[in-house]
């Protein structure tokens, strides 16, 4: 159980960070394109399709990594009982909250399907495609934060960030 | 009763990013609450479609490839030339080697969007090459963390990007009126430096080695993989052949071919960079998308507007309007980062600014430097925390060494308030 999950979250990861080179691939090819002078249609609304689904896909990964940011400030100042209530809250809300993206990402990949939602953009893409990505992330991290909960309402500890590590460089 | 509802809002937020909710789910959380509680429409349909739209925006795909160029240039001996080329030229300066500290990140600040990211980079040489010189540690980790924030200013700056799409301003205007603020952030704190050498003269470690001005020649070659670097990005974006976006682009192959040069690529290298980078767009994307939520919803209460009327009938002027921003951002900044600080914010405050007049873009930068402010005031500061783990010492001491660099950040929004042009010259310049 605990490897089959572990690698939906890493398998998810993965396909996030090939979604990050098909970004970066789509903006280069407009770029050459207008130096070369060819056209590919749509590659700005793909370069935004491909950013999306990578940041979906990877919210599991970066959870079990530890690199979500949050305020720790009570959290670290707390006994390990109260702390313990606190993470049950946190992750609990956190389902809640996660349940209802992954629900109404779902439901618009649905309703796009449904009423052949097509992009405003000259690509004319079926909305409903690049949407796969937002819905099947978000049902990711709510197994992920789900995962979590088990772990901390059961009285274990999560696998915290080594403290040595390199600090995570964002901003 | 809208002010009552403003405030349950609020202090619903505030109550559950205290209580340790990761701080994008919690803006969702609130937007959802606001939504729901006090307005007919359906709150979830609504969400799906602000978050789909926010996500998968063409003008944000800048904001992960310039994410993904720092971490590949972080694991390249970029860092290690500079230090090389830079520090023959700083003999005769007091304060001598310190300044590889404040010049190191002013040049570095134009090929990294993060603060933080340029904070590990540079400090990764210069700590250790100034402790081995003797150089105190308090005054070398001090004007790191101060310059290292310079990341933010200095285009490309990740907070541009999340603020020129929040607000709907040109990202490209933004970099280019960072351009002239940073570079005089930079020089103040250079003469902090210079100001600290001359009044503790014994502090400064002599000089160990003397140049020519030939070898001082010879070892600035080793600055030009950068400065190539600076010209791609920076000047494409100036001369109008490119968009912020495509300058990331061209950032991100820039710099893989620069690994590739010095020999640091290989596939252990471009994987790392690639997840690290995947995983800090990740983080950030699920503040944006928590606040494009809460900012919609937000906007049908029609809070933006009272907050506006609100503001506008106490009568201020744009300088105590400013002041007061000023205030509540720092004391904002000592417990949010700085994208939550302005993703929060900017939806609710736009209409204010835009009533009181203030230019757009001048108001960008000044947010930026209050931000960086935020980098360096604890308990919660992206560079403290990234000098906590280089240095190991506590977080209370750094963010002492560092006060006199909040202390030039204050002069410096005083200095861009008395001359606005200081913004708002160079992109008015820009071609196209």
């Amino acid at each position: 159980m605990r490897r089959a999950l572990d690698s939906v979250y890493g398998g998810a990861a993965w396909l996030a960070a090939l979604f990050m080179i098909g970004t970066l691939a789509a903006i280069l090819l407009s770029v050459f394109g207008r130096l070369f002078d060819f056209h590919v249609r749509g590659t700005d609304a793909y370069a935004g399709y491909c950013m999306a689904a990578a940041a979906f896909l990877s919210l599991a990964h970066t959870l079990k990594r530890g690199e979500h940011i949050r305020v720790t400030l009570i959290l670290d100042r707390l006994p390990p009982g109260a702390r313990r209530g606190f993470e049950i809250w946190c992750h609990g809300a956190g389902i809640v909250l996660a349940a209802l993206l992954a629900w109404f990402a779902t439901r618009l990949v649905w309703q796009s399907f449904q009423f052949n939602d097509v992009s405003q953009g000259n690509d004319a893409t079926p909305l409903w495609i690049p949407q796969i990505g937002m819905a099947l992330g978000a049902l990711v991290f709510l197994v992920a934060l789900t995962d979590d909960f088990v772990t901390v309402a059961s009285g274990r500890s999560l696998r915290h960030r080594d403290p040595d590590a390199e600090p995570v460089r964002s901003e | 009763m809208s002010l009552a509802i403003t405030f349950f809002l609020i202090a619903a937020l505030f109550a559950i990013l205290a209580s340790g909710i990761w701080i994008g789910l919690a803006l969702l959380g609130v937007g959802w609450l606001g939504m729901e509680l006090f307005s007919s429409r359906p709150a979830g349909d609504a969400m799906a479609v602000t978050i789909w739209g926010a996500s998968s925006s063409w003008t944000l795909t800048a904001l992960p490839m310039f994410l993904w160029m720092g971490e590949i240039l972080f694991r390249t001996r970029l860092s290690e030339d500079m230090f090389k080329g830079l520090a023959p030229w700083l003999e005769k300066l007091p304060g001598r080697l310190l300044h590889t500290n404040v010049i190191g990140c002013t040049i570095f600040a134009a090929v990294s969007g993060s603060s933080a990211a340029t904070c590990a980079t540079i400090g990764k040489i210069t700590l250790p090459e100034l402790a081995k010189r003797g150089y105190p540690e308090n005054i070398t980790v001090g004007t790191l963390a101060g310059a290292s924030t310079l990341g933010l200013l200095i285009p490309p700056s990740i907070i541009m990007i999340v603020y020129g799409v929040a607000a709907e301003v040109s990202i490209a205007k933004l970099f280019i009126g960072g351009v002239v603020p940073g570079l005089m952030l930079g020089g103040l704190f250079m003469g902090w430096i210079i100001v600290w050498a001359l009044l503790h003269p014994d502090a400064v470690p002599p000089i160990t080695e003397r140049t020519t001005l030939g070898q001082k020649l010879y070892a600035s070659r080793n600055l030009i993989p950068i400065v190539l670097l600076i010209t791609l990005v920076l000047g494409s974006i100036y001369i109008g052949v490119a968009t912020a976006t495509e300058a990331a682009a061209l950032g991100v192959v820039g710099s893989l071919v620069l690994a590739a040069f010095q020999q640091s690529l290989s596939w252990q290298s471009f994987r790392d960079s690639l997840m690290g980078a995947t995983r800090l767009y990740c983080m950030i994307a699920l503040i944006l998308a928590g606040s494009s939520f809460l900012t919609l919803s937000m906007g049908y209460l029609g809070l933006p507007r009272q907050l506006a009327e609100w503001i506008g009938s106490l009568g201020l002027t744009p300088f105590w309007l400013l002041f007061g921003l000023m205030i509540f951002y720092i004391i904002l900044g000592c417990f949010l980062d700085g994208i939550s600080m302005v993703v929060l914010t900017i939806g609710v405050i736009q209409p204010t600014i835009m009533a009181a007049g203030i230019d757009l873009i001048w108001f960008g930068i000044f947010l930026v430097v209050v931000v960086e402010m935020a980098q360096i005031t604890p308990p919660v500061g992206f560079n403290l925390f990234v000098l906590q783990g280089m240095t190991n010492r506590q977080l209370p001491w750094i963010a002492r060494t560092a006060l006199p660099a909040f202390f030039l950040m204050v002069v410096a929004v005083g200095l861009l308030y008395a001359m606005p042009g200081l913004v708002t010259w160079l992109p008015q310049r820009m071609v196209g």
